[in-house]
């Protein structure tokens, strides 16, 4: 890339958005909702029916709304969402630990007969759900960042140089 | 850019509604044609076939010397502006511009240094983050005439483009447009009921009524030289008053005036030795004088001049004319006013087309 280029990509950020972080977002709440409606299809007796499950429904619908807000957020180059991305996405790797790993190693007994309430299959799955979802909001924050930081900086020089 | 050939063209709706007939005309490289004509008159039919909007039932259209009758509108390398501005509400005015040119996957700093460009030229530089809803009507035009222009396309159509704008804004705006065509030399096209538009933008005006072409020329030929009584109706604000005279040797008579010809009117109304004719009076080829009387029925002060309404003849039993005179008069209704004409069309009252009159060395 020239040099000419290089400045031509950084004038460019002046009047568009970043997609890239945005998207990023995006991909991390399909991958919860791919996730939740793993978690709800399972059929293993009353398991599921407690207290956690509601939390976890809440803490969805939360999750949701907050990446969302942080894609618009991002998306608009606005610094504040990063931090709120990486907590997100810590969150969403911390969970990992709660209900995917309580299930993993639980077993219910159903009409007399012992099951395991989540098979190995569908723990990688949601394990692998949770986790790509975490990365990609830190992902996310971590290019808004840089991308902020970056048109910050031209845009000063640009002030500089006009001064 | 492009010249434009279009011979024989004409529309034909499926409930056989016939828009436009035997329609011909040669744009010439960085030539601005204005199509002008009332509501209905076929201009906008012929510029959406000109774009590939509409099909051709028949002629042929050449775009640098190629058939692109039946190309699709997409392979015609023309970019169209049009009175809703069609612009994205959802997208800034920087996206608005270089839209198309994302959709064909151009090389994003080549869009970038395309839509700045643009930008500059209109005066847009400083809106380009902003939404369509955040700009005022004239500068929505512009976004939308950016859009056509970082396309860099062979030929510009625009379909009534100030049509949504007041007065004030549309007449900026005008400006904005002919210089435009100035800076890019651009072949465009341009469709408008104003009159005023077209006078002031044109290089060249068609002036068209229910599908027919009337007169194709500059715009001082159309205003000086009318080619029948339509294109002598429509062009010029206020419009020419017509009145039915009798050619009696060598004068024109009427029931309440009696007025001289000029030596080579005598020769061009020789024919009509005895017939009645339409003379045609523009307003403001008009002053106080003594060749007929009009008694006043309003008075309009445009400062500089003053537009009388009355009706000719001493007791107004005459045809309503409309007089422009010099200064500020102040005619009461019933006033009788004498006027004399500087300058006379003449029209044949069967074919309503122009009697030529040689002007006189």
């Amino acid at each position: 890339m020239t040099r000419e280029d290089q400045i031509l990509k950084k004038d460019r950020m002046l009047y568009t958005k970043d997609t890239l972080s945005a998207n990023l977002v995006l991909a991390a709440i399909v991958l919860d909702a791919l996730y939740f409606v793993s978690i709800y299809n399972s059929d293993v007796g009353t398991y599921y029916y407690n207290w956690v499950i509601g939390a976890s429904i809440i803490y969805n619908l939360l999750f949701m709304l907050g990446a969302f807000l942080a894609s618009e957020g991002v998306k608009n180059r606005k610094n504040g969402y990063s931090v709120m991305l990486i907590l997100l996405g810590l969150m969403q790797i911390g969970r990992v630990f709660y209900l995917p790993t309580m299930a993993h190693e639980a077993v219910v007994t159903v009409k007399k007969e012992e099951l395991v309430v989540m098979g190995d299959e569908q723990f990688y799955f949601v394990v692998a759900c949770l986790v790509i979802s975490g990365i990609c909001c830190c992902a996310a924050a971590v290019t808004s960042y840089i991308n902020n930081k970056t048109l910050a900086d031209y845009v000063r020089s640009n002030e500089k140089q006009s001064a | 850019m492009a010249e434009l050939s279009l011979q024989h063209l004409e529309k034909v709706y499926d409930n056989n509604v016939q828009a436009v007939f035997d329609f011909n005309l040669d744009v010439k490289d960085g030539e601005l044609i204005v199509l002008v004509g009332p509501s209905g008159c076929g201009k906008s039919t012929t510029l959406r076939m000109v774009a590939g909007l509409e099909d051709i039932t028949s002629g042929k259209m050449l775009l640098n010397g190629k058939d692109v009758t039946n190309a699709p509108a997409k392979d015609r390398d023309i970019a169209m502006v049009f009175q809703s501005y069609a612009l994205y509400g959802h997208m800034t005015v920087y996206e608005n511009m270089a839209f198309s040119m994302t959709l064909r996957k151009e090389n994003p700093n080549v869009i970038h240094k395309k839509v700045l460009a643009a930008a500059e030229v209109l005066g847009l530089t400083e809106q380009l983050n902003k939404k369509p809803s955040q700009l005022s009507g004239g500068q929505r035009q512009r976004v939308a005439m950016g859009r056509a222009i970082v396309r860099n396309p062979q030929l510009f159509l625009f379909d009534e483009p100030l049509s949504n704008l007041d007065a004030k804004l549309r007449s900026a705006t005008r400006r904005e447009i002919l210089l435009l065509h100035k800076r890019l030399n651009a072949t465009m096209l341009y469709v408008t009921h104003d009159q005023t538009e077209a006078l002031t933008l044109a290089d060249r005006i068609v002036c068209m009524s229910m599908g027919h072409v009337q007169q194709i020329g500059t715009p001082l030929e159309l205003y000086d030289s009318p080619a029948n009584l339509f294109v002598a109706s429509f062009i010029g604000l206020p419009p020419m008053n017509f009145v039915d005279v009798r050619v009696n040797q060598g004068t024109l008579v009427h029931e309440h005036f009696t007025m001289p010809l000029t030596q080579a009117e005598q020769k061009a109304l020789a024919p009509y030795e005895g017939k009645t004719v339409v003379l045609g009076i523009r307003p403001e080829n008009t002053r106080v004088g003594d060749e007929f009387k009009l008694k006043v029925l309003s008075n309009e002060n445009l400062g500089m001049n003053t537009l009388v309404h009355g009706h000719i003849g001493p007791n107004g039993e005459g045809e309503r004319i409309t007089c422009k005179l010099a200064g500020w008069c102040d005619y009461k209704p019933g006033d009788v006013v004498s006027i004399t004409c500087t300058r006379k069309h003449f029209f044949d009252k069967e074919t309503t087309n122009a009697i030529p009159v040689e002007v006189e060395a």
